[in-house]
């Protein structure tokens, strides 16, 4: 066997172990995918979005409650979560860059995105639900807010950290104070990278279940009222998949094909405007 | 007729973190509506001597200044100055161009916008101006609202150029305008600050001594940081007094 014939068959065994990864990897995304829509699409009905929960065991009934908490939790979320982000990576790449304080802040948050979820629901249970005797909707935003923000801030921070220095001296000669530098010119520099990590963030939190089971638990009536506890697509889904009732699971794959679509909207509407920023 | 000495630096020294001295002891003229060239070899200090007229180095951390830099006679190395103002009556251009990621007419009215500059009319009418003066204008008339990103490299220093004359400054510095441009753009570059001299006055960093030659009235040849040689630019490339002068411009070292 010639060296060249040797190297050949090195590399075809090579692909085909990767290959055969890469197809392992993918099966289970396209079945998971597909079994979901195949047994949400038929439980997606208009009354799914518009009824409210029947009682347990009666046919029919929707899960209105659970859509309306889920995007009142994951909004109050997004607005605790993407300022603080926001304002805490500027921090680190404008103000603190190159300090010590920045480091640690920094490896603190990439520690922060891996803590496994349910740690931070017992978090916000301990310090906001036990104390104040009741699960809200508001415990739920903080905690979902908790996940976004480590996430927000680094993807923020790195993102300004790629607007170069020169763009920042020649505003800054031309006399601009550094706030106006920061928002008129690095922001502009760095929005669509921002951008895409906010949606980013939203998406990481929108599919929560551990979380929410600990702090704004779920409600079986319809409610808007962020200081008592709300329904959530994901934890309904919890609850009606352990359940013992056909609706009842119909309907938890009907919100899981929901939800799922959202965040699969979410991170293609983040990749896209990635793109669409690199081909500038 | 004798020249009016728009900047004079006396006695300047600069230090980086603390103790690493970039400058020593540096005093020269800088004369109103002449273009001053400072060259040297890497890192002798030409770019950090530039770098003390618009204080840019107070951007940075554990910098000293030591001596005076005169400008209109008065001491701009004082705490006391606002920097605002003195970076907006000398302006700079850097060795890449910098537009904003804006619109070509938003980078003009950048800078007029920080000057307070709020009318749209006035706008407009000096953003055409400026252009008009960056020899600009024919080249984006159509195209004032697309990307600055759009234009070529030395459109875009032109562009930089043009948003640094916008807000009427006393002196433009150059650092290296040309380093990173074709030929052709240098050409134009080059052109243009002879003329811009009629307006402001130049000092303009550069490595590249024939482009000193052409364009500059006053030379000064920098060196580990001290000042070599000071002179009208024809004295100083045609018979310098100095060994080291005469060694760097006959290409022998640098």
């Amino acid at each position: 066997m010639t060296f060249e014939q040797k190297r050949k068959i090195e590399s075809l065994v090579a692909l085909s172990f990767s290959g055969l990864a890469a197809a392992i990897g993918l099966f289970w995304l396209v079945y998971i995918l597909a079994d979901v829509l195949i047994h949400g699409l038929g439980a997606l009905h208009i009354s799914l979005f518009f009824n409210d929960p029947a009682p347990a065991g009666v046919d029919g009934g929707g899960l209105r409650n659970a859509f309306l908490g889920q995007m009142m939790i994951t909004l109050a979320a997004t607005l605790i979560g993407v300022p603080v982000g926001v304002l805490g990576g500027t921090f680190l790449a404008e103000y603190a860059r190159g300090k010590a304080i920045a480091r640690i802040i920094s490896i603190v948050s990439d520690i922060m995105v891996s803590v496994p979820s349910i740690v931070v629901g017992a978090f916000v249970y301990a310090i906001l639900v036990k104390p104040l005797h009741h699960f809200s909707g508001w415990a739920g935003a903080i905690a979902l807010s908790i996940i976004m923000i480590p996430v927000v801030l680094r993807t923020t921070e790195d993102m300004l950290s790629l607007v170069p220095w020169t763009l920042r001296e020649a505003a800054f000669a031309l006399g601009a104070p550094r706030y106006k530098v920061i928002i008129q010119v690095v922001y502009r520099g760095a929005a669509t990278g921002i951008m895409t990590g906010i949606l980013l963030s939203i998406a990481r939190v929108a599919g929560e279940t551990a979380p929410l089971l600990f702090t704004s638990f779920n409600n079986n009536f319809f409610s808007t009222d962020m200081d008592r506890p709300i329904a959530s697509l994901t934890v309904t889904i919890f609850q009606y998949a352990m359940g013992p009732y056909q609706n009842w699971h119909s309907q938890a794959w009907g919100a899981a094909l929901v939800i799922t679509l959202f965040i699969l909207m979410l991170t293609i509407a983040g990749r896209l405007i990635l793109k669409w920023r690199y081909k500038q | 007729m004798t020249p009016t000495t728009e900047i004079e630096v006396k006695s300047l020294s600069f230090y980086y973190s603390g103790t690493i001295r970039a400058l020593q002891n540096i005093s020269l003229p800088v004369y109103k509506n002449k273009v001053t060239a400072l060259i040297g070899p890497s890192g002798c200090g030409k770019t950090t001597l530039l770098r003390c007229f618009n204080r840019m180095h107070d951007l940075y951390p554990k910098h000293r200044y030591e001596g005076e830099i005169l400008f209109q006679e008065k001491n701009i190395l004082t705490p006391d100055i606002d920097l605002i103002n003195l970076r907006s009556r000398i302006g700079m251009v850097f060795q890449k161009p910098t537009p904003f990621p804006m619109s070509i007419a938003e980078n003009i009215a950048y800078g007029l916008r920080l000057k307070g500059i709020k009318k749209k009319s006035e706008l407009v009418e000096r953003v055409e101006r400026a252009l008009r003066h960056a020899a600009l204008w024919e080249e984006v008339r159509d195209k004032l609202n697309s990307s600055a990103y759009d234009l070529s490299g030395g459109q875009q220093q032109r562009l930089v150029i043009a948003r640094a004359l916008a807000v009427e400054p006393e002196i433009l510095l150059f650092d290296e305008p040309t380093s990173a441009l074709d030929p052709i753009s240098t050409a134009k570059i080059e052109e243009l600050v002879s003329v811009l001299k009629k307006y402001v006055t130049i000092i303009i960093v550069t490595h590249n001594m024939q482009q000193a030659a052409r364009v500059s009235d006053m030379t000064g040849f920098l060196y580990m940081g001290e000042l070599i040689e000071y002179g009208t630019t024809e004295k100083i490339f045609t018979n310098p007094d100095n060994k080291q002068t005469d060694d760097y411009i006959t290409g022998r070292f640098g």
